[in-house]
């Protein structure tokens, strides 16, 4: 069912604005829904799930009359703040320009995968929350607002409910930004969704807190989001290096803060966490590459996520100049980031415009390193040992928002037999994300991961389904490859564990260095396998 | 009384809705472009890096030449503006009247160009531009001019009310319409609507339209019939209107695309670049959640480690 929630709704005291249920969704085909989970009691006398019935940031109600007032106040003044240089440049003028000149002719809404795998819930439209915006900015800062008041849209009333959905609405983006590609003027609303992030962040002090308190607040403390130390680290990677040993009958030295190298390979720590045979592919290639690389245990510098990314401009700041002062000690020529989108999105090119001067040392994604090693014949491959359906996962970070398509599906091409390798639909700069986009992958606070689950991953889920629809047999192994760790992350928790992918048609997930290790002429034993969890 | 109003509208208005509308464009445009220069955020594939597509796909990419081709940036551009390309692609049923409209806007503006051109042959060269003229090209102008204006009209009036049934009967656009995106809507047909009647009834050849702006090129403003007079009011109060309104947004999509989707220029150490973003690592960021330094500049906040302080006073 559809729910109808019109803009100014958002103020106006109900339980819950839009009570999303599974019969709402977009059916997957062949799964069966099984209902949300009841609300805790606690939690519905606690926080405000008056949204959806989800919650992903556990804001409490204000208790008083003054603590709204200071709320809608502090707002306000972060409001303000979007739309001055001073506190802005950073993108004042995208935001002005797409708060000035939408045409609101919903063109993009059909391109968002959480607006139409919802069952077209007004709420979720891309263009919902910017018209928010616009029309609070305008009520209080324009003088055709102030003037014309709901003549010229400037409707909504602005009271700790509308502060509240809205911040939490925030939390239901991918920032994929699919809906930006589709935009005819150029408005992006992905872009609009982190400027309000920003705004409660930098302002208001709420975040998620998988993203701030757990994310970029851990990983200045700890030097990794993951809370893993330097020492931790040096710790993981003897394991990684014994892993190694037991997979493939030899023992790599992976070079630890080697002065000079040519490269800094710098992975998303998650993977040294949850998925160790990632950096144990890169080690295997770049080695037999004979590639003059090394990791840094450095604080920050072994730690390859910026979740400022998605949320704080200065938090973003302070991660990427650590990461990037942690390569300039080492000397290195250039960092190469490991199998991580938005990883390698924030360190290659959006702080480009951050690490001036000095710190403009160069940096790139391991894409087109892994297609170099292929196409220089430095390691020779086997293309019939990856013999089994494959289907590719463009992370949005790398593929819409760096352009980067082509190398991946080279080396694909390169490492497995004819017919193996199939597209999904929608392939390339149109792809959709895995549902794991903006910070979902690592946000499981309250019940927040169900919602993610169940309706950002959604179109993932069928889109992988429509690409290994000639094959759904279990006793057919398939495999799903996401060069990205969030990505990854995204395919534990939604395809593989709530959608139930491995049991009901023996899929697998992972990255695309271990296909690469796999179908390598000197390693025997398989590296990828479906016997073990991966 | 009828001729002075119409006087009035045609001549003094009129300069002052040019001017107006000019004034503000140009000031809005200036005040777009002079924004600071913000962080990349690309959107691809980049028009201008051509068929090679993305810089980032090549390994050392810093050391390869950047790739900026203007014809294929131009090309795609073209393919937006005059065949609203990305309607056309996600939101078929808008530009089946969207389209039109801005077709008829084209022609419109077409139109104003040959009725000009036309003027100044008068003026200049004394050449009367009509269909019963012995000279071919007057008499091809003279076509051109009908076969833009009418068309335009037509075009603009059917697109203009097929967005307006749009947005009274579909519920998903209904939300996102105020009252001033119908005035919007309505003023435009207002604009298209009387063009035609005024075309029609007491101008079919455009003689009158182009005597009339020859007058307004000698400072001596000629009095309309009351049809034109009233298109030419509306005309004035679409022009003063227009750089207040959204509908700016043919300004605003040059930097849409332009500055912000497509600026993919690299940071080079030493450049011009770094030292705009250097000297904007001087200002003050004046937000004050828990996890900033109130009052720092750019780079103190970039430099601070907020999570640090706590773990040494432990
Ligand atoms: S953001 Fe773009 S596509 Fe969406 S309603 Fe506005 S103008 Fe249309
Ligand atoms: S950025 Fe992605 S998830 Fe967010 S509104 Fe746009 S299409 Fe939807």
């Amino acid at each position: 069912m559809k729910h109808k929630v019109r803009l100014k709704d958002m103020a106006k005291p109900a339980e819950v604005l839009c009570p999303l249920a599974v019969t709402d969704l977009d059916p997957v085909p062949g799964y069966e829904e099984r209902p949300f989970k009841q609300v805790k009691p606690e939690w519905k006398e606690k926080y405000d799930l008056s949204l959806d019935g989800f919650s992903a940031l556990a804001l409490t109600p204000p208790a008083t009359k003054e603590a709204e007032e200071e709320l809608v106040n502090k707002f306000l003044r972060g409001l303000e703040k979007l739309f001055t240089k001073e506190n802005n440049w950073t993108f004042m003028q995208p935001t002005a320009l797409s708060t000035d000149y939408c045409v609101r002719c919903n063109t993009c809404n059909e391109a968002c995968p959480v607006y139409v795998e919802s069952g077209r819930q007004d709420i979720y439209r891309p263009n919902y929350r910017s018209e928010l915006l616009r029309k609070i900015y305008q009520r209080y800062f324009t003088t055709e607002g102030r003037l014309l008041g709901s003549f010229v849209g400037a409707d909504v009333e602005l009271n700790w409910r509308t502060i509240y959905r809205l911040a939490e609405l925030t939390y239901r983006c991918t920032i994929c930004r699919r809906c930006a590609a589709t935009c005819p003027v150029g408005v992006d609303n992905g872009l609009m969704n982190r400027e309000l992030r920003k705004l409660f962040s930098q302002e208001l002090g709420i975040a998620s807190e998988g993203v701030h308190k757990g994310g970029t607040m851990r990983h200045l403390q700890t030097g990794s989001s993951t809370g893993m130390t330097p020492a931790a680290f040096l710790d993981t990677i003897e394991f990684i290096e014994d892993d190694i040993e037991e997979r493939i009958g030899r023992r790599i030295k992976i070079p630890i803060d080697k002065k000079g190298a040519d490269i800094l390979l710098i992975h998303n720590a998650g993977e040294f966490v949850s998925w160790p045979e990632n950096p144990a592919a890169f080690a295997i290639l770049l080695d037999a590459a004979g590639i003059d690389w090394t990791l840094s245990s450095e604080s920050m510098g072994y730690e390859g996520v910026n979740y400022g990314t998605w949320y704080d401009d200065f938090q973003f700041a302070r991660v990427a100049v650590a990461q990037v002062q942690a390569a300039k000690k080492l000397g290195v020529r250039r960092i190469v980031v490991g199998e991580c989108g938005h990883a390698t999105k924030a360190l290659v090119e959006i702080a480009d415009r951050v690490c001036v001067g000095d710190l403009a040392i160069p940096r790139e994604g391991c894409l087109p390193l892994l297609e170099q090693i292929v196409t220089s014949g430095a390691i020779k491959f086997d293309p019939s040992k990856n013999n089994f359906p494959i289907t590719l996962h463009d992370p949005c970070n790398m593929v819409r928002l760096m352009g980067i398509v082509s190398p991946q599906r080279n080396v694909l091409k390169a490492i497995t037999p004819p017919g193996c390798f199939r597209e999904m639909p929608n392939a390339g700069v149109m792809n959709y994300c895995c549902g794991g986009g903006s910070g979902f992958a690592v946000m499981n606070s309250m019940n927040f991961p169900e919602w993610r689950d169940s309706v950002a991953s959604r179109m993932k889920a069928k889109q992988v389904l429509e690409a290994f629809s000639d094959c759904l047999d279990p006793s057919i192994p398939k495999y799903y490859c996401a060069p990205c760790s969030n990505c990854k992350g995204a395919a534990r928790d939604a395809l593989m564990e709530y959608y139930g992918f491995r049991d009901k048609y023996n899929i697998i997930y992972g990255g695309l260095v271990e296909l690469m290790v796999n179908a390598m002429v000197d390693i025997e034993k398989p590296f990828v396998s479906w016997e073990d969890e991966f | 009384m009828g001729e002075t109003f119409s006087w009035l509208i045609a001549g003094p208005f009129m300069y002052l809705a040019v001017i107006i509308f000019v004034a503000v464009t140009l000031k809005k445009v200036v005040t777009i472009a002079s924004m600071p220069r913000h962080l990349r955020w690309d959107l691809y594939p980049i028009a201008h890096e051509g068929p090679a597509g993305s810089v980032f796909q090549k390994v050392e990419f810093w050391k390869q030449p950047r790739a900026v081709h203007l014809a294929y940036e131009l090309a795609e551009m073209a393919e937006e503006i005059f065949l609203l390309k990305r309607t056309f692609l996600y939101n078929r049923k808008m530009w089946n009247f969207s389209y039109p409209m801005h077709a008829g806007f084209y022609l419109i503006i077409g139109w104003i160009g040959l009725v000009k051109f036309g003027a100044l042959l008068e003026l200049i060269v004394g050449l009367k531009v009509s269909g019963a003229s012995t000279v071919f090209w007057a008499q091809a102008l003279n076509a051109a001019t009908i076969l833009a204006g009418a068309a335009g009209l037509v075009l603009g009036l059917f697109g203009c009310l097929g967005l307006l049934w749009m947005r009274y009967t579909d519920e998903d656009l209904k939300d996102f319409s105020s009252p001033v995106t119908f005035l919007n809507l309505y003023l435009l047909i207002a604009l298209f609507g009387v063009g035609l009647v005024a075309w029609l009834v007491e101008d079919p050849s455009f003689v009158l339209a182009r005597g009339y702006v020859a007058s307004l090129y000698v400072f001596k403003p000629a009095v309309l019939p009351p049809i034109m007079t009233f298109e030419a009011l509306l005309l004035g109060i679409f022009l003063i209107y227009l750089p207040f309104s959204r509908m700016l947004h043919f300004a605003a999509k040059y930097f849409f695309y332009h500055n912000i989707m497509w600026d993919d220029e690299p940071l080079v150490a030493g450049g011009s670049l770094d030292k705009t973003i250097g000297g904007y690592l001087h200002f003050k960021a004046e937000w004050s959640a828990p996890h900033l330094k109130s009052g720092g500049s750019w780079l103190e906040q970039a430099t601070t480690n907020p999570a640090k302080p706590k773990e040494e006073g432990k």
